[in-house]
């Protein structure tokens, strides 16, 4: 390993720096704001590093790939862990009163996400995918309140545990079929193995494809996602929706391409129904769901039904990888919007995330009800909001690849889906009772910008576009 | 002179505006005098204008502005006055400022005095427009003015539902006819590229030929609207319901004018139905068959408004005959005359309901002749007109329109056999009405006397019905001339006889009862045949089957709002969903994992299944 490569590898070194600080940091002296700067530092120097890596683009070893398309989703799941890190600092706290761990866990977790985001490799993806996810159990049962962390914590952890056997099994049989453990070397052998030996390809492939989807929560893999979504404290939720969610589908993508599995017409074949199904079936679950975390459960189910949409018109269209990152960037940023006010206005009390502790928002506090709004509409897919270029986006790409059954169903889920996103920003402009007002203007600038953001993507999007499309 | 031919309409209009915005700070006296100036204002201004164009008979335009202009279409507001022109405007202003004239009086007592002038100028003023207009579109424009006013009148009494029924079905069915109309000027607009009146008639002589089928369905569709406005059949029903209204506004609007505003747009197109003789007989054959119809259905009735109604209807029908033979000269003449009696016969029947507590009945009435001698006067006269008994107004203008119907090749003689019936009838119907309610015992007593402002216009309307006839209407320029050879001497002494023999017949029924038709009568046939007439020849109860019925029945269906079933199917299927969903999710981990494995099962079967 040479001095270029360890310059691509300086994200995860930063980060990786980080976690052995807050380490020793902890061991020598507990104090939660030291280690709160502490770790936003690291993350905004991972940040640098993620555009220092931009000039040294190259696979590191067998095992990652650092290149500008994985650069930038890089980018933006630090963004995320940012975020995240910020709305952590006073929305909950721990059993001993103080959370030095939590930043910790929360770093090796990004950690995680960036290994994931960047892998080449069966081995990298999923180490990457174990760091992240063993972090994200703890992260999940810090809080010392209620039982309904603890119990989020063990469903995932539970359903994760089996989901990883899948996907090593998987592993395994590809690895009998092809002797190779690294994407490409997958992709080059694949075409051989399959004519001596389907059975293995096509068997290893499926269960790939269930262990992935059980990280996406597609339907029918998605029953955690509700449980775990309303028993984490909000600011991990939203962790979990963008971080680990986007670095897994980076990763599906990958796997896609690389392993060159689009030429696999029965594979196209099960992602179209796990498509169809998460979308229709997600947006059906989140109609009269009364708590927001699990509403946003549900919308994320079919978020990542329209995602798949993409991947699955891969070769048909010249647009599909912009429409990737782009999509994937519009939901990591509305969905993080979203939450920001959530985690504000709900913190850790479990009761308060229901759609009625939301009304007479905007007569409380007007940025949040703001921020939330314009989040909702984005996740609606209404124009001038980053969600609506990205509908876009998919739309085009469907219709290029002419997949007019998954384009139906996208059309009846996105109709299913202005209902409830429109049903909390009703709630929101109630004027009934609940003026107990929070006057707390802390999550105010990061919903503001988080706001900007999603609306320059949507009103002004060529920039993004032509960045995206040089990836 | 000429540039203040716009102040005619102008001055009601603005009357009409004036009582609407002020009517609370108005005295009764000021409002009358407002309602019934203004008009007056106009009949001396048309009579000026008439003066003049006698002395020198020149035709001219007065254009005012430009109204719209779209692309190659422009119409201006411009009026165009010539003989046809100076008729109409004469009767309007003449015959309605007698009108308003008696209105002061009839509506005395009614708390909405100002509404009424109000509505009555705007009356005035869209009519004025009508007749006035120099384009078609502008025509149009009054053609739906007199229609909102007559709409507004005949519901005037609205706190009676019946009247607003009634205004309503005035409305709607005169709406029929008016989408043909403007359907008509679509196609002359699309065909001849103009809507001016003259323009019309050059494009037509340039593009079409007699016996064309554009001119055809063109002057059948603005037969349509004709028919509607003018109550012909099939589209005759609103008129005796329009009896609703105050009797003043039935003899101005459903009497003198706006019922004959389809004879004057006929008229005024007549170059183009030359090219479309199949469309001058239809006009011919729907008068004819209206006016046997109307008749008949006049015998039948009790309530004087409705004979005077049918009778108008009966009326209209002659002067459509007389357009549909070519007599366009004796069908306006009739226009004219008919607007004089039948003016005439309607304020004499409201002179005798306000007199009467509003009492429609004639066999409640009787012996009136010497309690209210100017009004049985005036019913006499106006009855005489109408018969057309000789040297009354009526007989001058009908026996030109018999005369002239005889002529016409090949169907003359029937048309005239026809017209020859229903004049029959017309002097039965008319002068039972004058023996029921004049003569016999008094069964209602008078409980008031008919003061100077009724007395005068019916004494004025008298003259009028009386030496009408003498007039010389100067519409020469206006219409070709026809070709009038005398008929044989018999054909014209028929014609006379025919008349007066209804009246003997009438004297010795109802009067006299030298002739007793109690058996014939009351025979089971003679029976039905009298309900069958006296319900108008059961055509209302046929549009109420045919028409009115289905469309409460859809109104019905759609107010359950079936469409919205549909949506209301998504979302319960959403909800039912949604349920069966989120039932689903326990929150019980085995039941995930089964999800899973399901899951799993799945794409391996859909995978493997290919190798």
């Amino acid at each position: 390993m040479n001095g270029s490569q360890m310059q691509a590898l300086m994200p995860i070194l930063m980060l990786s720096l980080t976690a052995i600080v807050l380490m020793i940091q902890a061991s020598i002296k507990r104090d939660e704001k030291a280690t709160w700067i502490i770790t936003v530092v690291g993350i905004l120097l991972a940040l640098w590093g993620a555009g220092y890596a931009r000039d040294f683009s190259q696979p590191v070893t067998i095992l990652l790939q650092v290149d500008n398309w994985g650069l930038f989703f890089t980018a933006l799941v630090l963004l995320a862990s940012l975020v995240t890190v910020v709305l952590s600092q006073d929305s909950f706290s721990s059993e001993g009163g103080s959370k030095e761990e939590y930043y910790l866990l929360l770093v090796l977790s990004a950690l995680g996400a960036v290994i994931l985001i960047q892998s080449s490799h069966m081995a990298s993806l999923l180490l990457g995918m174990e760091l992240m996810g063993v972090a994200l159990y703890a992260m999940i049962a810090f809080p010392k309140k209620g039982l309904l962390p603890l119990e989020a914590a063990v469903k995932y952890l539970v359903l994760s545990g089996c989901a990883s056997a899948i996907l090593l099994f998987g592993f395994a049989l590809l690895y009998a079929a092809t002797g190779e453990l690294s994407y490409k070397g997958i992709g080059e052998k694949a075409a051989l193995a399959y004519i001596s030996n389907p059975l293995l390809v096509m068997a290893g492939t499926a269960m790939v494809t269930a262990g992935i989807a059980f990280k996406l929560s597609l339907v029918p893999f998605h029953m955690w996602t509700p449980d775990v979504y309303q028993g984490a404290p909000t600011p991990v939720t939203g962790f979990l929706a963008t971080v680990s969610k986007g670095a897994v589908f980076v990763a599906l993508a990958r796997i896609y391409m690389d392993a060159e599995l689009h030429q696999y017409e029965s594979l196209i074949l099960a992602l179209s129904v796990l498509a169809a199904f998460s979308m229709l079936i997600g947006n059906l679950l989140a109609l009269l769901q009364e708590d927001i975390k699990r509403l946003l459960a549900y919308s994320s189910i079919a978020h990542f039904g329209y995602l798949l949409i993409v991947l699955i018109a891969l070769t048909g269209s010249e647009m599909a990888s912009e429409a990737v990152t782009f999509y994937l960037a519009a939901y990591i940023l509305t969905t993080l919007g979203a939450f920001t006010v959530i985690a504000r206005v709900s913190r850790e009390d479990q009761q308060k995330s229901q759609i009625s502790e939301f009304e007479g928002l905007f007569w409380r506090n007007k940025i949040q009800a703001t921020a939330l709004t314009i989040a909702m509409l984005s996740f609606a897919g209404i124009p001038l909001t980053a969600g609506f270029m990205a509908k876009f986006f998919v739309i085009n790409v469907a219709i290029q690849g002419s997949h007019w059954f998954l384009l139906s169903a996208l059309v009846i889920g996105s109709a299913i889906g202005i209902y409830y996103y429109l049903r909390i920003i009703f709630s929101m402009s109630k004027t009934s009772g609940n003026d107990i007002g929070f006057r707390d203007r802390s999550g105010d600038i990061t919903a503001l910008l988080l706001t900007v953001l999603i609306l320059m993507l949507g009103s002004w999007p060529q920039p993004f576009i032509a960045f995206a499309g040089g990836l | 002179m000429r540039e203040l031919i716009g102040l005619i309409p102008l001055i009601p209009l603005l009357s009409s505006a004036t009582l609407m915005l002020f009517a609370g700070h108005l005295s009764r006296f000021a409002i009358g005098l407002l309602g019934v100036g203004s008009v007056g204002i106009a009949a001396i201004l048309t009579a000026k204008m008439g003066i003049d164009f006698l002395g020198n008979p020149e035709v001219f335009k007065v254009t005012l502005w430009t109204w719209m202009q779209v692309g190659t279409f422009s119409s201006d507001v411009a009026f165009y006055f010539d003989g046809l022109t100076l008729v109409m405007m004469s009767v309007i202003t003449g015959v309605g400022f007698l009108i308003h004239l008696f209105s002061t009086e009839f509506m005395e007592e009614d708390v909405s005095y100002a509404r009424y002038f109000a509505y009555l100028n705007m009356f005035v003023a869209a009519m004025l427009i009508l007749v006035m207009a120099d384009n078609l579109l502008l025509l149009y424009l009054g053609w739906e003015g007199v229609g909102v006013c007559s709409y507004l009148l005949v519901g005037f009494w609205y706190q009676n539902s019946a009247n607003g029924y009634a205004a309503r079905k005035a409305f709607i069915v005169t709406r029929i006819g008016d989408t043909l109309m403007a359907l008509g000027l679509f196609l002359l607009f699309t065909e001849l590229g103009t809507l001016d009146i003259q323009a019309l008639g050059d494009a037509a002589k340039d593009k079409w030929q007699v016996g064309d089928s554009m001119p055809l369905i063109a002057c059948l569709l603005i037969l349509g609207g004709a028919v509607g406005k003018s109550a012909q059949l099939p589209l005759h029903t609103w008129l005796p319901d329009a009896m609703a209204g105050p009797t003043p506004v039935s003899a101005l609007i459903h009497a003198a004018t706006m019922v004959t505003a389809g004879v004057y747009l006929i008229a005024r197109t007549h170059e183009l139905y030359l090219f479309a003789p199949i469309a001058m007989i239809a006009v011919a054959l729907v008068g004819l068959a209206t006016s046997l119809m109307a008749a008949f259905t006049a015998l039948t009735q009790h309530d004087i408004k409705r004979i005077l109604a049918y009778s108008t209807i009966s009326q209209i029908g002659y002067m459509f005959l007389a357009l549909g033979v070519g007599a366009w000269t004796a069908g306006i003449f009739h226009l004219m005359t008919h607007a004089f009696f039948k003016a005439l016969l309607f304020l004499g029947s409201g002179a005798i309901i306000h007199c009467l507590h509003h009492e429609h009945n004639i066999f409640k009435m009787g012996g009136l002749r010497t309690r209210m001698p100017v009004t049985f006067w005036s019913f006499m006269i106006g009855s005489a007109a109408l018969a057309a008994l000789p040297m009354t107004s009526g007989f001058f203008s009908k026996d030109q329109i018999l005369l002239q119907a005889y002529q016409v090749d090949g169907i003359g003689p029937w048309l005239w056999f026809g017209g020859l019936v229903g004049a029959l009838l017309t002097a039965v119907y008319s002068f039972r009405l004058v023996f029921v309610v004049f003569f016999g015992q008094v069964n209602t007593e008078p409980d008031k006397d008919t003061g100077w402002r009724m007395v005068i216009p019916l004494s004025l309307l008298c003259i009028l019905a009386m030496m009408g006839g003498w007039i010389i209407i100067p519409v020469t320029q206006v219409f070709p001339l026809a070709v009038f050879e005398h008929p044989a001497h018999w054909v014209e002494y028929v014609s006379i006889a025919v008349p007066i023999v209804g009246v003997i017949i009438a004297y010795l029924i109802f009067l006299g009862g030298q002739l007793k038709v109690d058996v014939f009568t009351n025979s089971f046939v003679m029976q039905k045949l009298q309900q069958f007439w006296f319900s108008g020849w059961r055509i209302d109860w046929l549009y109420d089957q045919l028409l009115v019925r289905p469309y409460y029945g859809l109104a019905r269906a759609l107010k359950l709002e079936p469409v919205d079933n549909f949506y209301r199917l998504v979302v319960t299927i959403s909800q039912t969903f949604n349920q069966w969903l989120s039932a689903g999710q326990s929150g019980q981990m085995r039941r995930y994992i089964t999800s899973m494995v399901f899951g799993l099962i799945v794409l391996l079967a859909i995978l493997v299944r290919a190798s």
